[in-house]
């Protein structure tokens, strides 16, 4: 059964020791960043805050939901003790969303326990954190989902764009032009209509996770969320549009875009590790209604040097993309990871190859689709690609330092970045490059490639059965 | 009692002394508002002392960094919100 919201979650954690209550005061002011940093880098449980400095008892702030493998695994309902952890969450996620589940829509919620409207609204409210010091302003928006509805079609998009506290009444925030809400923005904007937004805080942790990822163009994150909790997402709608938002949300955020103009945002410090695009005017919501659940949790996820929550989600969720899109091109992929501690942007697939230059072949198919994964390794179907050391032994050994590297300077980008110029982020210009670990495929099997010596290849069966068996007795204890 | 701002710049010499200018700051006034934006119309001062009854105005690079010295500010006018 899916956790209807991020109360039911945060105990669900408690059960499996992944969550640690913090009943002392915080300061919202770069303390608490500093304690989502420090247990993000150490994997620690996620840190709940219960008293947040100069606020009412009562709000308090659940930080890095899901930055860890294994609260991922608890917000799917899996056990977080699983010998093969990665392995079970991608094949259950494979799973879940094959499925078709639709949200369904309510009339009560407690999303509405309080309401606030016109100038009664003012966002310092609530405790937005100050994440890092340097950044340019408190964000309210780090873990979150901005709603907003196509126009001309059916289709909401539920997306994850960092929401920085401009003043009382409005939120400035980025839109890269890769966006999906940049394509629904441009549409308003070219018809001269306000465009309404929805910001919802502290959903339950399955459509925050669905609003983190990138589906395609016309696709429901609330139905993906659906499929993915098994259950459907209650929705809700709002006070002063037809949006409708989760109905378990902890806040509610009603406005609109502000036209003609764009607002001052950022820095930020963000999940590629960095700090790397500088303070831009950027677009910006006015907001014009607040609901809330009564003692409501915000939600915060600190981004910097991975592994974070995006990390996590975006991994996982690239890995399966990559992996579909490849095996509808008929490409011979065995399995496709994105290691969270590169922010997403190194991806490693295991190939079996059935013809020459697969590994290029995988590249024109990644870099072609996609403005965030710049460095990819194409390894055999031998190497384990959840398997780092595997990876980088094949890296070193079998990738040729010519031939094997293929690199291209003509890709598409975003301003985040870290290794591009400021003209070239400007331009979000970027560049790629893919390293094939496997062996060229017209070299004989037979007396070309080099066989692999480890306890498992290069031993018969029998002799190892026998070391197994007597290993204990030669005086070994693991 | 001085108040206290900030303001992000890609330079030092982007800030212009002793004539009217319009930038957007940051009230660093502790509190539940610490950190709103206000787009002003100022007085700057790269000395805290040669521009009587100034406040301080701290001043970020445009990734964040602080300058180590803080300037001065005399607001002479609100603007607004933000920049238009």
């Amino acid at each position: 059964m899916a956790f209807k919201d991020n109360r039911d979650f945060i105990e669900g954690l408690s059960k499996t020791g992944d969550v640690v209550s913090i009943k002392q005061e915080i300061d919202w002011n770069l303390e608490m960043g500093a304690i989502v940093r420090k247990a993000n880098e150490k994997r620690e449980a996620a840190p709940f805050f219960e008293k947040v400095k100069g606020y009412p008892d009562g709000f308090r702030i659940f930080g890095a939901p899901l930055a860890t493998e294994r609260r991922l695994a608890v917000s799917m309902g899996l056990s977080p003790d699983s010998t093969e952890l990665l392995r079970n969450i991608q094949e259950e996620y494979e799973r879940r969303v094959r499925s078709r589940i639709k949200p369904v829509v309510v009339s009560k919620a407690p999303c509405k326990e309080n309401v606030l409207m016109g100038d009664e609204v003012d966002l310092f409210m609530f405790p937005a954190p100050m994440v890092h010091e340097g950044d340019g302003g408190r964000y309210l928006g780090t873990w979150h989902m901005v709603i907003t509805r196509d126009l001309g079609s059916d289709w909401v998009n539920w997306g994850m764009y960092r929401l920085m506290v401009y003043n009382r009444r409005i939120l400035a925030s980025i839109c890269e032009s890769y966006t999906h809400l940049h394509a629904i923005k441009a549409k308003y904007e070219n018809q001269k209509k306000p465009m309404p937004v929805a910001i919802a805080i502290g959903a339950d942790p399955i459509s925050s996770f669905a609003a983190a990822t990138q589906l395609g163009i016309g696709r429901s994150e609330a139905d993906f969320a659906s499929a993915l909790r098994q259950e459907p997402v209650e929705l809700v709608k709002c006070e002063t549009n037809d949006l409708l938002v989760p109905a378990h949300a902890e806040i509610i955020l009603e406005g609109e875009l502000v036209q003609g103009t764009k607002i001052a945002e950022g820095p930020f410090g963000e999940y590629t590790g960095y700090r790397s695009n500088p303070r831009e005017r950027q677009i910006a919501y006015r907001i014009n209604a607040i609901t809330y659940r009564n003692n409501p949790i915000l939600t915060m996820s600190c981004m910097g040097m991975p592994v974070d929550d995006s990390a996590i989600v975006v991994g996982l969720t690239t890995q399966v993309a990559i992996k579909r899109h490849l095996q509808r091109h008929g490409v011979p992929v065995t399995d496709v990871y994105v290691p969270p501690e590169t922010g997403s942007y190194l991806v490693i697939v295991g190939v079996k190859p059935s013809y020459c230059n697969t590994a290029s072949v995988i590249a024109n198919a990644i870099f072609s689709t996609s403005r965030a994964t710049f460095k990819l390794i194409i390894v055999d179907a031998d190497v384990d690609v959840f398997d780092l050391n595997q990876v980088l032994h094949a890296l070193a050994t079998k990738c040729h330092p010519v031939r094997g590297i293929r690199v291209s300077d003509r890709e598409a980008s975003t301003q985040l970045t870290p290794f591009l110029s400021s003209e070239e982020k400007k331009w979000r210009k970027g560049a790629s490059v893919a390293f094939d670990c496997t062996w060229p495929f017209e070299w004989s099997k037979e007396s070309e490639v080099p066989l692999r010596i480890s306890f498992d290849e290069a031993y018969p069966e029998e002799v190892k059965r026998k070391v197994i068996q007597n290993w204990a007795n030669y005086g070994f204890r693991r | 009692m001085r108040k206290e701002y900030d303001t992000f710049v890609e330079k030092l010499s982007d800030l212009t002394e002793k004539r009217e200018v319009e930038l957007t700051i940051r009230d660093l006034t502790p509190g539940q508002h610490k950190y709103e934006s206000r787009y002003v119309r100022a007085i700057l001062s790269n000395s805290i002392d040669q521009l009587q009854g100034g406040d301080v105005l701290w001043i970020r690079f445009a990734l964040g960094f602080l300058h180590p010295k803080p300037w001065a500010i005399k607001i002479t006018e609100e603007l607004g919100e933000y920049q238009p």
